[in-house]
């Protein structure tokens, strides 16, 4: 018994020690870090919620059903398993230690062995997913490929010998008649009939070296945990109730420096605009590096990524994580001169560069997507720390890919990406035959009930007109008083804020904050997905609160009402396709396919990946204005996917997405790869052909 | 070395411009920025003192008070300091005033090297390099598209259309450049910062010694009769293809006498 306390305390007593010193180390890390803004404990149900539901109920992990359960097993094995720890830690002072109240009840042995045995099956679940879904035969399809894989083999062969000594130990115990359970733990049951033909003497033994193989195996996960990915293991609670909520996704943050918003106008002397090196990102930033968990759900569906760009947001998290840790001696240090080399060599790697932690490519080929916000189940905020980045190389180092220069100095000088101006707003009126109310500076009249928001890409892009044109039509056939700004509409600064200047985004959006409450407008209705999320969004945080209807909320709501009677057949299978930021960002999936639905003569075909998982056309992140050499186009792999659902009509409810989408169905008609019929527009211009009479679509079809 | 940019303040290619009582150009009712081919003039001045060819970049521009805005964009993307001459008279100025002011404030200035841009965007007369050049007696280079410095002389680039020219000329000298002398920087947040504590002089006429009579529209050697909007661009022609297209673009190039 004393052999059996001592070493048990010995290894203990090592274990907590290696495992301390690095969560110690980890944690001063954080405390080095920036202070986070507030906001981060606010709202405590919605937080509960969130840990009750993602990290009790697992739900992301469950949206993928094979490795969902596989995960569920193990951490409710965990759960469970920790009563184990309990029991083990009783029995090296007490034999026949058992846990209070409950300790002998056969339900709980039972549950303790069903877990166990759980455990073990996922084990080789993973396993199996891991040798199927390997690098080494998927490549870059792999969610894999990129992530520690020696790391995650050693801590699944580590789960397996934690199940099988616990076993061990726990049939010997049974032989030896130290068991604390009568009847009920069915696997430790197993095990001890197939050692009690050893003899007692041996069962003696077994026991006592099983329950400190045991502890020791558990000691040893523990120092493994804290020094690879399954740190996640302790840090995950933590970072899923600090995270944004709802979600990580619609706003962006304003820029916090030192946990204070930053004011423009006048900035502090040691503000620290973005991100320029890795102590300039929060605690909550590192807590995200710490906890990524290399499960690569978010590199799955990046479209980055997924189109053969540098970007993948796993890799690029795990990348700040590593060399947050290789700079950590060096930022930790009280005294810098006696840093070994390589760690100052790590703290002073540029963050963003050629030669620097992150490449200016894998920087820059982000679309803003959301696809690994949604899908990344310890809920890490990449868009959040990637457009922090962003926003240190445009407004501190002005460095951007060079075709970011147009698009900022039209924004600039005539207020929109294409540089226009105010004065070519309206111009999209032409040829309906009802006159637009404008308010041109003017309050907004009591009757009107709507300001239509046209937006920059629907007053200026001529595929972006014509719906801009759809929607006037049905609104002035429902009877719905609208107007819009005219030449005081400015561009709502989305594709500033997502390129990184929030400079200029904060100039574009005062401006229009100004002019909107000027004007006395409430509620608004806009055609862009952008326009929708920035003005309903992000509009609040610069005193511009607004009722914000996406135009396909509007719209459906009208056909429901029966103010809009879709009659004509449409004849055409359609394929809807969710633009990110009105999908994932804004959770807007059902008004769009009511629409659609309604239609007389229309059958829905859902591509595959839709809704939340819904790929983006390559537009979003301002990456519409730049170039895209790398890897092959997005635009082209979305339409792809859905013409696969072979639609005679690809129908999205955004601009940018249907010019995207466009271009690319354009492109495979050109190839002779899909039919000439095909059309891609947004799903307003579907319901006003069905709401007109046949006769008025072939008189106006141009 | 001491480098002077010339940069003008002009509305914004997009807006809707007006015209005051006298037909002259309403400067105050039109957003106005940094004349854009000025940036070009701007960028090869911070180009030349990051290459170490000057030690001090300032600014020249005259306009109405707004022009400042133009001062700071410039002095945002670099430079140490710049010189507004704003006075009331200087109203309805034109070219041949305009470079009498100019003149004599670069001479103020004590520049080695001044630097312009190729025309201004809104008058685009592209008059003033060769006006300022001629009043303060130096050598103008104009229309450059390489710039660099080589022991006390310029050497410009300059593209004809059958070849690339090098010019030398001894500094002093005056170089009016193009937009093809390479992309102008976009000035960061801490360039925008840095602006705000610049030094910007004003200089009045009475500064620069002008007599107010030598300016304005009464010194004005050419008088403004009337201002009329260009008539709206008519639609263009569309021909739809019925299987005589190319014979009927024949007809519509030849009746416009383009054939
Ligand atoms: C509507 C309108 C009517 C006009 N009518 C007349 C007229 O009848 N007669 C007449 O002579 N002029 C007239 N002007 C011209 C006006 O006086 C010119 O703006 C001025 O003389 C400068 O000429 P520019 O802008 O064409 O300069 P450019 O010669 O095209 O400019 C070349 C460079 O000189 C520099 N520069 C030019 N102006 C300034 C400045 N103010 N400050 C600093 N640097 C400068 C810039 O670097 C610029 O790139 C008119 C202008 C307008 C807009
Ligand atoms: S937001 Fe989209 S493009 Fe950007 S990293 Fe995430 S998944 Fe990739
Ligand atoms: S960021 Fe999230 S989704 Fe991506 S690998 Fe890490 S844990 Fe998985």
């Amino acid at each position: 018994m004393v052999l059996r306390i001592v070493l048990g305390l010995l290894m203990t007593a090592v274990a907590f020690a290696v495992a301390g010193r690095r969560l110690a180390m980890l944690y001063r890390i954080g405390r080095a870090a920036q202070p986070v803004e507030p906001g981060r404990t606010r709202g405590v149900p919605a937080r509960l919620r969130a840990e009750l539901t993602e990290v009790l109920g697992q739900r992301k992990l469950l949206t993928w059903t094979v490795p969902g359960v596989a995960h569920v097993l193990a951490f409710w094995g965990f759960l469970v398993l920790a009563l184990t720890i309990v029991e083990g830690y009783g029995a090296l002072f007490q034999r026949d230690f058992h846990l209070p109240l409950i300790g002998t009840q056969p339900w709980l042995g039972f549950l303790e062995d069903l877990f166990t045995v759980a455990t073990l099956v996922s084990v080789l679940v993973f396993a199996a997913i891991r040798v199927r879904h390997s690098p080494a035969r998927e490549g870059r399809r792999s969610r894999f490929f990129g992530s520690h894989l020696d790391a995650a083999w050693l801590v699944l062969f580590m789960i397996f010998n934690v199940v099988w000594s616990l076993l061990l130990y726990r049939g010997a115990q049974i032989n030896t008649g130290n068991f604390p359970y009568a009847s009920g733990a069915f696997a430790s049951e197993a095990v001890a009939r197939l050692i009690h033909p050893l003899g007692a003497g041996a069962n003696d033994v077994i026991e006592t070296a099983g329950l400190l193989l045991a502890i020791g195996i558990i000691l040893l996960f523990l120092v493994l945990v804290v020094h690879s990915k399954h740190l996640h293991i302790f840090t995950a609670v933590a970072n899923v109730g600090f995270g944004r909520r709802p979600r990580a996704l619609g706003a962006l943050l304003p820029v916090y420096s030192g946990g204070k918003p930053v004011d423009f106008e006048d900035p502090g002397e040691d503000d620290r605009i973005g991100r320029s090196s890795i102590e300039d990102f929060t605690w909550k930033g590192m807590l995200d590096f710490a906890t990524c968990t290399e499960c690569g759900r978010c590199q799955s569906q990046c479209p980055a990524w997924n189109t053969g760009k540098p970007l993948s947001p796993k890799t690029l998290i795990m990348g700040l994580r590593d060399h947050a840790l290789a700079a950590a001696p060096y930022l930790l240090a009280e005294d810098k001169s006696k840093v070994d080399a390589l760690a100052a060599a790590a703290a002073q790697t540029p963050l963003v560069g050629t030669e620097g932690v992150v490449h200016p490519d894998v920087l820059w080929s982000c679309t803003t997507c959301g696809a690994c916000v949604e899908q990344c189940p310890v809920d890490i905020e990449h868009i959040d720390h990637i457009v922090d980045m962003r926003r240190y190389q445009v407004l501190m180092e002005s460095e951007f890919p060079p075709e970011a220069g147009v698009l900022l100095r039209n924004l600039e000088h005539a207020g929109d990406p294409w540089g226009r101006g105010a004065g070519a707003r309206t111009e999209w009126t032409d040829g309906l035959d009802f006159p637009v109310r404008t308010l041109d500076g003017e309050r907004i009249p009591d009757d009107v009930e709507y300001l239509f928001w046209v937006g920059c890409a629907g007053a200026f892009d001529d595929r972006a007109q014509r719906t801009s044109r759809a929607v006037a039509e049905l609104l002035h056939t429902a009877g719905v008083e609208f107007a819009v700004l005219g030449s005081g509409e400015t561009c709502t600064g989305d594709p500033a804020r997502r390129i990184g200047n929030e400079l200029l985004f904060q100039q574009l959006a005062a401006q229009n904050v100004q002019t909107l409450n000027g004007a006395g407008v409430r509620r608004i209705v806009a055609t862009c997905a952008h326009c929708f999320n920035t003005l309903a969004n992000e509009y609040p945080q610069l005193g511009g609160h607004y009722e914000v209807l996406h135009h396909t909320q509007l719209l459906s709501r009208l056909v429901a009402d029966g103010r809009l009677v879709p009659v004509t057949p449409v004849g055409a299978t359609i394929t809807y396709h969710d633009p990110c930021y009105l999908g994932r960002h804004n959770r807007v999936f059902t008004p769009p396919r009511e629409i659609l639905g309604t239609l007389p003569g229309t059958r829905l075909a859902e591509p595959q990946r839709t809704r939340e998982t819904s790929f983006c056309c390559g537009a979003g992140g301002a990456r519409m204005w730049l170039d895209e050499t790398i890897g092959t186009r997005i635009n082209e792999t979305r339409t792809d996917e859905l013409l696969a659902a072979e639609p005679d009509v690809v129908a999205a409810a955004c601009p940018y997405c249907v010019d995207m989408l466009a271009d690319g169905v354009a492109l495979r008609q050109q190839q002779g790869r899909t039919g000439a019929h095909v059309t891609v527009t947004d799903v307003a211009e579907v319901l006003l052909r069905s709401v007109r009479e046949p006769a008025a679509n072939d008189h106006r079809r141009a | 070395m001491k480098i002077a940019v010339l940069i003008k303040y002009v509305p914004e290619a997009t807006a809707a411009w007006r015209f005051a009582g006298d037909h002259a150009l309403d400067r105050d009712s039109v957003d106005g920025r940094l004349s854009e081919l000025d940036e070009y003039a701007v960028e090869q001045a911070l180009r030349l003192a990051e290459a170490g060819a000057a030690t001090e970049i300032g600014y020249l521009t005259m306009g109405p008070p707004r022009a400042v805005d133009a001062v700071r964009k410039a002095l945002a993307m670099g430079g140490d300091r710049a010189v507004h001459v704003l006075d009331d008279a200087l109203h309805g100025t034109d070219a041949a005033g305009t470079s009498l002011v100019l003149a004599a404030a670069l001479r103020r200035m004590e520049a080695d090297l001044v630097v312009c841009g190729m025309a201004s965007t809104d008058a685009e007369m592209a008059v003033l390099p060769a006006m300022v050049a001629e009043r303060l007696g130096i050598t103008a280079v104009v229309n450059a598209a390489a710039l660099r410095v080589e022991d006390s002389t310029i050497v410009a680039e300059r593209d004809t259309d059958d070849a690339t020219e090098e010019v030398v000329a001894p500094l002093p000298a005056l170089v009016s450049v193009t937009d093809r002398s390479g992309e102008a920087r976009y000035p960061s947040f801490k360039g925008i910062v840095a602006a705000k504590k610049k030094p910007v002089t004003t200089w009045t006429l009475a500064d620069l010694g002008i007599e107010p009579g030598r300016v304005g529209s009464a010194g004005a050697a050419t008088q403004v009769l009337a201002v009329r909007p260009s008539p709206p661009r008519e639609a263009g022609t569309v021909i739809t293809d019925e299987g005589d297209a190319a014979a009927r673009l024949a007809d519509f190039l030849a009746a416009n006498k383009l054939l």
